[in-house]
C-alpha cells in the first residue's frame, strides 16, 4: 500500500518534461519572488500586471520575425512604460487610468497580431504559459534572464530599497534615482517575459506581488524579507509544478493556488503582523486601558 | 591625454549661495522667482513662509530634483550636480513622507547616510559601522538600533532621521519641518545638536512653522513668500512689520488687553502663530521673550509682583 502511493507520488518524476518544469519553474520563481519584496512596497503592483500583459505583443512580433522572445518582450515593455510616462506627464490623467489604458491597448495589439498572423505561437501558451511543453531554447532563455536580473538585484539590493524607502536620500547621496527606476522597471519587464513561460500572462501578477506581500507580513527587516519571498517562490513554484502533473497540467493555477494558501496561512497567523496578533494586540490595549480606568 | 579634475573635497566652512532662482512647475506654476540669499558655514537659518511660499521647491531644487529654470544654486561654487556627488547637502525629511512601515530598522536607516561612501555593493565597513554608532549616541538612539521604525515615538522619529544626517557626514543641513509632532524636551535636544552642528561649522537650513522657537535658536531668517521677502540677521528680520507682510492675511493675529490669560499688567501684545509655537510682539514691537527662560522668568516675576 505504501510503496503504491510512493509509486503515484514519484510517478511524474520519472519524466524529463517535468523534472525540466520543476527546475525551471524554481528559477523563475525564485527571481520573481526576489523582485516581489521591490514590487509589494514601492507599491508597483499595477505596474507589474501591466508590464506582463504589454509584453505580449512583443512576443508575437518576435516570433514573427524569427527573434528571441524575450527581446521583443522586452522592447514592447519599453515602449509601453515610455507611453505611460509620456500621457501621465502631458495630460491630467491619472496614474492608474493611464496604466490601464496602456498595457490593455498592448495586450488587444498582441491578440490582433497572434490572431492576424498564425504563427507557431499559439494564444493559449502566451495566456496560461506552458511549461511542461517548453523548448530548450526558451529555457535558455529563461535561465538567462534570472541569472542577469538576479546578478543585478544582488550587487543593487540595498540601492533598490533606499530608493523605494526614501529617493530623496538616494540624491543626498550623489546617486540617480531614475537609474534605478530603470534599473527596477527592466527587472520587471525582463522577470515579466521568463514568468510568462511558466505560469503565462494572466497569473504573472500572482508571482510577482503574493510572495512579497506573505514576506512582508512575516518580518520587519528587509534584508529577511528578500530571502523569504524569493524561497517561497522557489518552493511554491517547483511544488506547483510537480503538482500540475496531477491536474491536467495546468502549472500556473497550482503554482498560483499554493501561493494564495500559504498567503492565507500567513495573513492569519502571522506571530506579528497576522489577523490574530493584530487582535490580540487590541485585546491587550483595551484591557490595559480599562484596568487604567478603574 | 588629460584626465578630468578631481574637484576638491570642501573640508573648510562652506558657502550655500542661491542666486536669482527661478522655478515654474510643468502646469505654468510659478513657484519661486528671483530667489537670492546666501548662508555662510556656522549658521543655523529658518525658512519661514506660509504654505505654497516655495520653501519644499527651494528644498527640492537644492537636492536637485527641481531644475530652476534661471540663476543657479551652488555650494563654494559647486552645481547642484557637484554638491549631491559630493554628499555635501543631508537631508531630514518631514514624518509625512516617509513610509514608516517599512520593514527597516532605526540601525538601517542611519546606516543608509553612509551607503554613497561605500563600495558599490554597499557593504559596511568598520568605519561606517562606528560612524553609525557614534551617531545613533548622539541621538540618544543607540538602545533602539533594532527597533523597526514604525514603533518609535515621533521625536524619536525625527531623531533617527537626524542621526542619519549626522552618519552621512554632509556640510549642508536640510531639515523639513524638524519640530511638526515633536514634544518639547525633543525640541529641546534637536536645537542643542543644532548648536552643535553649527559649532561645527556646518549649514543648517530649517524650514519650520514654529515661529515662536525662531528667535531662540535661529542666527538667520529666510523670510519667503514666492520669494525672499527679506534675509538676514533674525534680530533684523524677524520683526513685526516684516511677519506681516509675510503672512499676510493668512495668519491667527490676537490682541490681548487686560481681560486675558496671565496679562495682569494690561500689556497689549500681537501673537503671530503659524500652527506651532506662537511668536508674541508687545506693543512697541520688541520681542516679548526670546526663549522659554525668558518666559519662565517673566512668569515667575509676575506672580511674585501679584503676591507683593
Amino acid at each position: 500500500m505504501m510503496s503504491e502511493v510512493l509509486q503515484y507520488l514519484l510517478h511524474p518524476l520519472q519524466y524529463e518534461y517535468m523534472l525540466r518544469a520543476i527546475w525551471v519553474s524554481a528559477v523563475v520563481g525564485g527571481v520573481c519572488g526576489f523582485l516581489s519584496s521591490f514590487v509589494t512596497l514601492k507599491g508597483w503592483s499595477l505596474m507589474g500586471d501591466a508590464l506582463s500583459h504589454a509584453v505580449v505583443p512583443g512576443v508575437a512580433v518576435a516570433y514573427l520575425l524569427g527573434l528571441p522572445l524575450a527581446l521583443g518582450a522586452f522592447v514592447a515593455a519599453i515602449l509601453a512604460t515610455g507611453a505611460m510616462a509620456f500621457i501621465r506627464s502631458q495630460s491630467r490623467i491619472r496614474e492608474d487610468a493611464t496604466i490601464g489604458i496602456v498595457f490593455t491597448t498592448f495586450f488587444a495589439l498582441g491578440l490582433v497580431l497572434i490572431t492576424a498572423f498564425p504563427t507557431g505561437v499559439d494564444i493559449k501558451t502566451i495566456l496560461y504559459g506552458n511549461i511542461l511543453g517548453i523548448a530548450m531554447g526558451d529555457v535558455l532563455q529563461v535561465v538567462l534572464i534570472a541569472v542577469v536580473v538576479m546578478g543585478l538585484l544582488l550587487f543593487k539590493w540595498r540601492d533598490l530599497m533606499l530608493y523605494c524607502f526614501d529617493s530623496t536620500q538616494v540624491r543626498a547621496l550623489g546617486l540617480n534615482p531614475m537609474v534605478l527606476h530603470m534599473i527596477l522597471l527592466a527587472s520587471l519587464a525582463a522577470v515579466a517575459v521568463a514568468a510568462l513561460q511558466a505560469v503565462g500572462a494572466i497569473l504573472v501578477l500572482a508571482m510577482l506581488v503574493t510572495p512579497g506581500a506573505t514576506a512582508y507580513l512575516l518580518t520587519d527587516r528587509f534584508g529577511k524579507m528578500l530571502w523569504i519571498s524569493s524561497g517561497l517562490g522557489i518552493v511554491t513554484s517547483a511544488t506547483g509544478a510537480y503538482a500540475s502533473y496531477f491536474v491536467n497540467g495546468q502549472t500556473g493555477g497550482c503554482i498560483v493556488t499554493l501561493q494564495t494558501l500559504i498567503f492565507v496561512v500567513v495573513f492569519v497567523f502571522a506571530p506579528k503582523h497576522g489577523l490574530l496578533a493584530n487582535r490580540r494586540a487590541r485585546l491587550k490595549t483595551e484591557i490595559i486601558v480599562k484596568e487604567g480606568v478603574s | 591625454m588629460s584626465y578630468p579634475e578631481q574637484p576638491a573635497k570642501v573640508d573648510c566652512a562652506p558657502t550655500l549661495s542661491v542666486r536669482n532662482v527661478s522655478v515654474a512647475y510643468t502646469n505654468g506654476h510659478q513657484a519661486l522667482r528671483d530667489t537670492t540669499f546666501a548662508l555662510e558655514g556656522g549658521t543655523i537659518c529658518a525658512l519661514v513662509g506660509v504654505n505654497g511660499s516655495g520653501k519644499s521647491t527651494l528644498f527640492k531644487s537644492i537636492m536637485g530634483f527641481l531644475k530652476p529654470n534661471a540663476g543657479s544654486i551652488s555650494i563654494n561654487d559647486l552645481p547642484v550636480k557637484e554638491i549631491l556627488k559630493q554628499r555635501l547637502v543631508a537631508y531630514v525629511p518631514q514624518s509625512e513622507e516617509v513610509d514608516w512601515q517599512f520593514p527597516v530598522s532605526v540601525w538601517d536607516v542611519v546606516m543608509m547616510g553612509r551607503y554613497g561612501a561605500m563600495n558599490f555593493m554597499r557593504i559596511a565597513r568598520a568605519v561606517d559601522k562606528k560612524i553609525v554608532e557614534d551617531s545613533l549616541k548622539r541621538v540618544s538612539m543607540w538602545e533602539y538600533r533594532d527597533r523597526q521604525i514604525g514603533e518609535l515615538s515621533g521625536g524619536q522619529k525625527k531623531r533617527v532621521f537626524l542621526a542619519r544626517a549626522l552618519a552621512q557626514e554632509g556640510k549642508v543641513i536640510l531639515l523639513d519641518e524638524p519640530f511638526t509632532g515633536v514634544d518639547v524636551s525633543t525640541e529641546q535636544a534637536i536645537i542643542g545638536l543644532l548648536q552643535e552642528l553649527k559649532k561645527e561649522g556646518c549649514i543648517i537650513l530649517v524650514s519650520t512653522h514654529n515661529l515662536g522657537s525662531v528667535p531662540e535658536f535661529c542666527d538667520q531668517v529666510v523670510l519667503m513668500n514666492r520669494t525672499v521677502l527679506a534675509y538676514g540677521p533674525t534680530a533684523e528680520v524677524f520683526t513685526e512689520q516684516n511677519l506681516t507682510v509675510a503672512f499676510g492675511g493668512l495668519l491667527r493675529e490676537f490682541q490681548f488687553e487686560q481681560s486675558t490669560i496671565q496679562d495682569h499688567d494690561g500689556r497689549k501684545v500681537r501673537v503671530f502663530s503659524d500652527d506651532e509655537r506662537p511668536l508674541v510682539f508687545g506693543k512697541d514691537g520688541h520681542l516679548e521673550y526670546r526663549d522659554r527662560t525668558d518666559h519662565e522668568d517673566l512668569l515667575k516675576r509676575r506672580s511674585e509682583q501679584d503676591d507683593e
